[in-house]
Order: structure tokens, then C-alpha cells, then sequence
């Protein structure tokens, strides 16, 4: 029989080791699932709270059942001194081990003090890329009518930040992005409001808040419900809720929050929908999808001026673009203009809104600390900047 | 074993283009030389190991959002030492080091300095060992004690000590792919989800805090000393020390481009960063859970470049032990030197604050750079001095006559043993 050269062997090595390491990294796992996850409970979101005893701690957790496969959802309420001993009683009052590195969302309550959020980090399993939410009011509240909501509607994965992450025009937050955002040299962090849809008569209505914002936030409703009682019919993310260091600033409303996302956070999606002036007349709400967007801000520092630059390519659809389109070049640019300035008006809102609450969501500050940093120590000022809006409109 | 040994034989004849080449006329064991191609591997793994686990958050802590320029500065160091090294090996493709040394310094000094060298190597041993084992403990086995998970590490240390050079050349070698495919997956995960490196803007703005970051942690450099052992023992082409420097700038880019995320990541914030929080998470510095957890697999493959680290260093010091003591039992001199890395591991440097007190103290940061530096220096002038007395002959063996291989165990000389430790042992042969 006619022996292996060695680089033939060599390659036999290399095939095995990577067969191993892949062999090394899956199979734990899957021959161990079940009995790890019959000995945890594990916690998908965790809602916190500022309390007069300390910290409240409010978990939507799953533990399995009996029968095969399935699972319960529901929450728990915990109050302790400090973050680190709320955690340790959540064990406690489950009787099992909170696993927390499962928990994708953390929802923050309006009287948190965000320094708890940096212990959420360094003191628990909780994951830097976890997602933030912010409630109206207690945490608590909004993660049990989320809890109420997913048990109706059958939703399993409480991870529904993640979507709005990537698909839609909502600035979202992680956890390790919004700790150094607050410790930054602009002191600002954003974190969006979640609030429930709420149907007296159980027909899933989403209300008239959806409407707004100039092409719809992340809003997300359902059918069912009984009749004649007010329940969740659905999650609607359109605010944007404004952190300093003691603690949470402002909420800005759904046009403001919008602009924050243009500049200040990787959305890849969202629909703008624009009023279009051509030929004397206005063509209202005319949509357009973005397909891609490009933000910078550039600074002078000897003029102490700012300039936000936001370059976006849309695709318009709709009847209404469909007959603006047939009406040749000149059309095309009123459309452009009309999105250009949509835009604009929701920034500059933006901006404006926060300068009015000395927050700085679209991180000027931070921009001048960065590439100015002798200005930003003798002269910058948030309320003296100058900063200007360019923004370009590309149709594809 | 035995055939593959014979099969190294016919390779190196091959490539010296005849039957015994330069080495083997000169009596030495060139059927134990590490290919080119092992070579730059070893160094490509020197150059980014531990640099990629505890020393960036350590720097950070210290210094942070400018922790990726002292790293990009001690890398510079080091590679400065690798030239040295490269060089060595250039002038001297047929003496050891050992013999390197015992030529210019006679054989009591050389025992007297390669005694110190071996302190060295066994110091370092344990800053990569704490280092990997911290990993593990931390990131992938959290509720296994490390004073039995470090068995593990150590039955795999012992096996490489009684294995030779170019065996262990060869593991190495079969790694890299690995290592590199996991490094570009991680690399392209950084790319693709945008993290904010920006943010590593200003830099410089706490001159004192670098300054004394860098001079604590000097004690990370010297990562290429183990390259003594490939002094005289590898099979130098024309163009692998081009190739080898190549190999360490690349892996010192590789090194300190991550390093540079991580301190963009954690540049506002460097109290939040502690061992669990390092490259293995890369995924959450950027924009959230959406992708799973491809990083944390990708790292942890990654991670057995800091085994093959660990493992040279162990090989080191148990070939300056042999040296040293004049006797070859691999055997024994990897038992011994086990049982001291478990002492000093358990019984102190796995407290995190015992390791970080020894770590950055000033002896460590004085003695650390000095050895890292000295060691290839000597190497380099024992390299010139030998070719200068041969006359200018590559491999400066004019004065030595040819002697048979020595494959004794106990009974070996002091040339032998010298021979035998720079070669890898003699337990498997």
C-alpha cells in the first residue's frame, strides 16, 4: 500500500483540526441544552427602576414546563439596596438561576439613575450589546404589559429592538454605546421610548400617534382582544428619551427623534414621506424608502461652526411619485428638494429641541472634543455653536 | 516517529540541493532544523498572541482611549528584536545559540547567562500562562477551577517539551490557517458593523498617564525571545527573513488594530472594562446582538495561538534548564519545570492582584525590556564574532571539526547537551 507523502498528511491534520474545532464548539451545546435549560430560568428582558430603597428590578423570564418543549413567559418584581443584591434576589424569588446573558432588552425606567446601567454591566451577566429601551414612567409597568401583550399574541422573542435596530428609523441603543455616549464629551444618551398600543374596544386600533412623524416610526400592532376593556394591541417606538448624567433630560417627541436617527444612529431603512411643490401646486405625502444614508459632521473651529452633512439615496414609490415622475427632470428635483428639506426640518428640529434641554444627541460636542480638542476646553459651548444643515437627496 | 525523522533527513537534503549539506558536514543535527515556512508561522503567532488578551484592557485601565498607541510602541520594540533575531539567524544558519554563546563567552559564562535567561523565559511562561488561563476561566470555562483546568495546559506543555523543535514547528504550522481564518472573520465582524474607531480621537491629551502606562507594562515585551531556539536551526532561503519580518509586522498590525477597536469601544469608559469584557466580544463594541455570537467562536478558535505561545516559552526554559545542568532528560526537565509553574500559578499568580503587582512592577518593567533586547544582541554579536573568525563564511564553522550527532541522554557532554537542548531533547528519539 502506497504511503501518505507528508504534505498530504499535513493536509489530512488541517482537515481534522478544523472538524475538531468546530466539533468542540457545537457539541456542548447541543448535547447539553436541555438539562441547562431545566436548571435556569431565563430572563429576556429586564426592566429597571430608581426606587426610594434602592433599585427595582422588574424580569420577563421563561422557564420551561413538563411537556416537551414548551415554555412559560412571565415576570417578576424584585427591590433591593443597590443593583447587584436586586440581581441576587430575582434568584431567589424564582427558585432557580437567572440566567441574564440571555436577556436581549433592557428596558429603563424614568427616574433610573444612569450610573446603575454601568453596574448592569460589570456586575452581572447582562451583555454590553444588550438593547435599551426607555418606559414613560416604571420599567416595570412597561414590562408587564409587554409580558401581557407576548403571552396574548404568542410572540416568543422578546428581542423586538433588534428589528427596529436594523429595519427601521429608530435610534437604537446599546448598552455599551449609551454608557460612552453619556461619558462622552457631548454627555448625551439616547435611549427610545417604547409605549403599548392601547384599544378600548379591543379592535387593535393603533391610534392617531402613528401617524405621525412624517413616515411612521416603529409602531406594531395586533388584532384580537376581548371587547369593551383597554388592552395592549400592540408597541409603538416613535419617542426618544434624552440621558445626562444625573439622569434622563427629555424626551423628544416623534419628528425630533427622527432626526436624531438620521444623524446619530446605523439605520439602514425607514420611509419618509414628504410634501411635494411642483408646477403651483402641492402633491401631499409623497413616500420614498431609503435604501442608504451617509452622515458626518465636519467642524471649524476657528469659526466655531459645525456643519452636519447628511447624504441619503431614497427610492420613491406611490401613485403620487409614479405621476410626478412622468413629468420629466424638473419634477425630479422638486422631489428631492421636498425630501431634502423634510430632512433638514427634522434635524435641525432635533438639534433645536435638545440644545433647549443642553443635551446634544447629534454629538457636536463630541465632534469638536475630537478633532478641535484645544476649542472644545477653552471655547466650545453648546449654546454659542453655530451649526449648519446640508443635506443631499439622491433618487434611485 | 522514526520514520518521519528520516523522511526530515531526505527533505533537508533536498534542500540544500546535495546529499549532506553545509550542517550536516559540520556534524550537526540538521534533520531537526525548523523549515522556513514554520519559521515565519512561530513568528506570525509571536507577534499577536498575548497581545490580544489581558495586556490592551490592562492599558486601557491605565491610559485609556490611548492604550493601542503605548501597545503599537512596544510592538515596535519588538520588533526591533525580531530584526536582531532575523539577522542572527542570517549570519549563523548552522550554530546554535547555545553554542553561539559558548564560543563568545565561554561555556561557564554562557551556563551563567543562559541560567538567567532561563528565569527569564520561566517569567514570561507565566504571564502567558496567567494570561490564557484568565481567558478560559473567564470567557469559556467560568465555573471550572483553574487549579485542575491548568492540568490540561500542563500534560500539553510537558508533550511539547520531550518533542523537538521542528515538531513543535509543525503544530504550529497546522494552526495558522486556523488562526488566520478565525482573525479575518473577526476582523471582517469589526468592518462590517461599524464600530466607532473615531473614537480614539484625541490622542495624547494625558502625556503622564502614557507615559507611565508604558513603563508599567513593559513587562509584555519579548515576546520574540523564543526565537533563540531557531538560531542555527532553521533552514534560512533567500528571501525568509523578509518573509518572517513581513509576518511579524502583519500580525503587530493585526495586534494593535484590535487593540485600537477595543479602545474605541472603551475609550469614554475604562472603568466598564474588565478580563471578560476583551476581543472575544468584539461584536458588542459595534451595533448590538442582531448577528449571534459568531466572534465569541471565532475567538476562542483563535485563542490557541496564546497555547503555542505558551508552549514556546515552556520549550525555552526547559532547553536553558538542559543547557544549563549539562544533562538532556526531557523527560525530567519538563516534570520539574511543571511542578514550578503550577506552584507559582496556583499559589500565586492566578490572584488577579498578585499578577497584576508582579506584572507592572518596576523590576519586572526594567528587567523585562532588558532581557528582551540583550538576548538577541548577544545572539547578533556572537553571530558577527563567529563569522568574522571564519572569514566571512556563513555559518563560521572552519574551526570546529565535524563530530557525530550526539543522541545520548545521561551521559551527554556539556557541547552535546548544549547541542541537544537547542535541538528539542532527546526523550522521543
Amino acid at each position: 500500500m502506497k504511503k501518505l507523502s507528508e504534505r498530504k498528511k499535513l493536509l489530512i491534520y488541517k482537515v481534522l483540526l478544523f472538524v475538531f474545532a468546530f466539533a468542540v464548539a457545537f457539541l456542548p451545546a447541543t448535547a447539553s441544552r436541555n438539562l441547562e435549560v431545566n436548571s435556569r430560568v431565563v430572563v429576556e428582558m429586564l426592566g429597571v427602576d430608581g426606587s426610594d430603597g434602592g433599585v427595582e428590578v422588574t424580569a420577563q423570564y421563561v422557564m420551561p414546563t413538563e411537556t416537551d418543549g414548551a415554555t412559560t413567559k412571565d415576570k417578576v418584581t424584585v427591590e433591593g439596596k443597590t443593583l447587584t443584591e436586586a440581581v441576587e434576589l430575582l434568584n431567589t424569588a424564582l427558585g432557580r438561576r437567572a440566567e441574564l446573558g440571555q436577556c436581549s432588552v433592557v428596558v429603563v425606567g424614568s427616574e433610573l439613575d444612569p450610573s446603575v446601567l454601568g453596574t448592569l454591566m460589570t456586575a452581572t451577566d447582562v451583555t454590553a450589546d444588550v438593547y435599551l429601551t426607555a418606559a414613560t414612567e416604571k420599567a416595570k409597568d412597561l414590562v408587564g404589559d409587554m409580558t401581557d401583550f407576548m403571552k396574548k399574541s404568542g410572540a416568543t422573542d422578546a428581542d423586538f429592538i433588534a428589528y427596529s435596530a436594523k429595519k427601521a428609523h429608530i435610534a437604537t441603543v446599546t448598552l455599551l454605546n449609551f454608557l460612552s455616549d453619556l461619558d462622552s464629551a457631548s454627555g448625551t444618551a439616547f435611549v427610545p421610548v417604547v409605549e403599548m398600543l392601547e384599544s378600548d374596544d379591543g379592535g387593535g386600533q393603533e391610534g392617531e400617534e402613528s401617524k405621525s412623524g412624517g413616515g411612521g416610526s416603529g409602531s406594531a400592532g395586533g388584532g384580537g382582544g376581548s371587547s369593551g376593556s383597554s388592552e395592549q394591541s400592540g408597541m409603538k417606538v416613535e419617542k426618544l428619551a434624552l440621558y445626562g448624567k444625573t439622569g434622563r433630560t427629555a424626551v423628544l417627541e416623534a419628528e425630533s427623534a427622527r432626526g436624531v436617527a438620521w444623524v446619530s444612529a446605523p439605520i439602514e431603512k425607514g420611509i419618509v414621506t414628504a410634501d411635494v411643490e411642483y408646477g403651483g401646486d402641492t402633491v401631499e405625502a409623497v413616500s420614498a424608502r431609503l435604501i442608504k444614508k451617509c452622515a458626518e459632521i465636519t467642524t471649524d473651529a476657528k469659526n466655531g461652526k459645525a456643519t452636519v452633512r447628511l447624504k441619503a439615496t431614497l427610492e420613491p414609490n406611490g401613485d403620487k411619485f409614479n405621476l410626478l415622475d412622468t413629468k420629466g427632470e424638473s419634477a425630479s428635483k422638486a422631489i428631492k428638494s421636498a425630501f431634502a428639506d423634510k430632512i433638514r426640518g427634522e434635524i435641525e428640529k432635533a438639534f433645536s429641541d435638545a440644545r433647549a434641554v443642553k443635551s446634544d444627541p447629534l454629538f457636536i460636542g463630541r465632534t469638536f472634543y475630537r478633532y478641535a480638542p484645544a476649542y472644545f476646553d477653552s471655547e466650545y459651548s453648546l449654546d454659542k455653536v453655530k451649526v449648519d444643515f446640508a443635506v443631499t437627496v439622491e433618487l434611485k | 516517529m522514526e520514520k518521519a525523522y528520516d523522511k526530515t533527513r531526505s527533505a533537508g537534503k533536498n534542500a540544500d540541493g546535495k546529499t549532506g549539506g553545509a550542517s550536516r558536514r559540520i556534524g550537526e543535527n540538521s534533520d531537526k532544523q525548523s523549515t522556513s515556512k514554520q519559521l515565519i508561522a512561530v513568528v506570525f503567532i509571536l507577534s499577536l498572541a498575548t497581545k490580544m488578551f489581558l495586556l490592551p484592557i490592562y492599558l486601557i485601565q491605565s491610559t485609556g482611549r490611548d492604550a493601542y498607541i503605548v501597545l503599537a510602541v512596544m510592538c515596535a520594540f519588538d520588533l526591533v528584536a525580531l530584526a536582531a533575531w532575523i539577522v542572527s539567524m542570517r549570519l549563523s544558519p548552522d550554530t546554535d545559540f547555545f553554542t553561539l554563546l559558548s564560543k563568545l563567552i565561554g561555556k561557564v559564562g554562557a551556563k551563567i547567562f543562559v541560567a538567567f535567561v532561563a528565569l527569564f523565559y520561566f517569567f514570561k511562561l507565566n504571564v502567558v500562562t496567567t494570561e490564557t488561563l484568565t481567558f478560559y476561566s473567564d470567557n469559556v470555562f467560568a465555573d471550572f477551577d483553574a487549579a485542575i483546568m491548568i492540568f490540561v495546559l500542563l500534560i500539553f506543555l510537558a508533550a511539547v517539551a520531550n518533542h523537538t523543535l521542528r515538531a513543535l514547528g509543525r503544530l504550529n504550522e497546522l494552526l495558522v490557517p486556523l488562526i488566520v481564518v478565525c482573525i479575518l472573520i473577526l476582523g471582517t465582524i469589526v468592518v462590517m458593523t461599524g464600530v466607532d474607531v473615531f473614537n480614539v480621537l484625541p490622542a495624547m491629551r494625558e502625556p503622564d498617564s502614557f507615559n507611565s502606562a508604558l513603563f508599567r507594562h513593559a513587562a509584555w515585551s519579548g515576546d520574540f525571545t523564543p526565537l533563540a531556539l531557531f538560531v542555527g536551526r532553521t533552514q534560512m532561503k533567500k528571501h525568509t527573513g523578509k518573509i518572517a519580518m513581513t509576518a511579524g509586522a502583519v500580525g503587530t498590525c493585526v495586534a494593535v488594530f484590535f487593540a485600537l477597536v477595543l479602545c474605541a469601544a472603551f475609550g469614554n469608559v475604562p472603568s466598564l472594562i474588565d478580563s471578560s469584557t476583551n476581543i472575544t466580544s468584539i461584536l458588542q463594541y459595534s451595533i448590538g446582538n442582531v448577528y449571534g455570537r459568531i466572534d465569541l467562536f471565532s475567538s476562542i478558535l483563535w485563542s490557541v495561538g496564546a497555547f503555542m505561545e505558551t508552549a514556546f516559552f515552556f520549550y525555552c526554559t526547559a532547553r536553558c534548564i538542559a543547557f544549563v545542568i549539562g544533562r538532556n532528560n526531557a523527560f525530567w526537565i519538563a516534570l520539574g519545570t511543571c511542578v514550578a509553574l503550577y506552584c507559582t500559578q496556583i499559589f500565586a499568580m492566578t490572584d488577579p492582584t498578585i499578577f497584576s503587582t508582579v506584572v507592572t512592577s518596576a523590576a519586572a518593567a526594567v528587567t523585562v525590556p532588558i532581557f528582551t533586547a540583550a538576548i538577541p544582541l548577544l545572539a547578533l554579536v556572537a553571530s558577527i564574532v563567529e563569522r568574522h573568525r571564519s572569514g566571512g563564511k556563513r555559518g563560521g564553522h572552519a574551526d570546529i571539526k565535524p563530530k557525530k550527532p550526539s543522541y545520548g541522554d545521561d551521559g551527554a557532554s556539556g557541547a552535546d547537551a548544549c547541542e541537544n537542548a537547542a535541538d528539542g531533547g532527546g526523550a522521543k528519539r
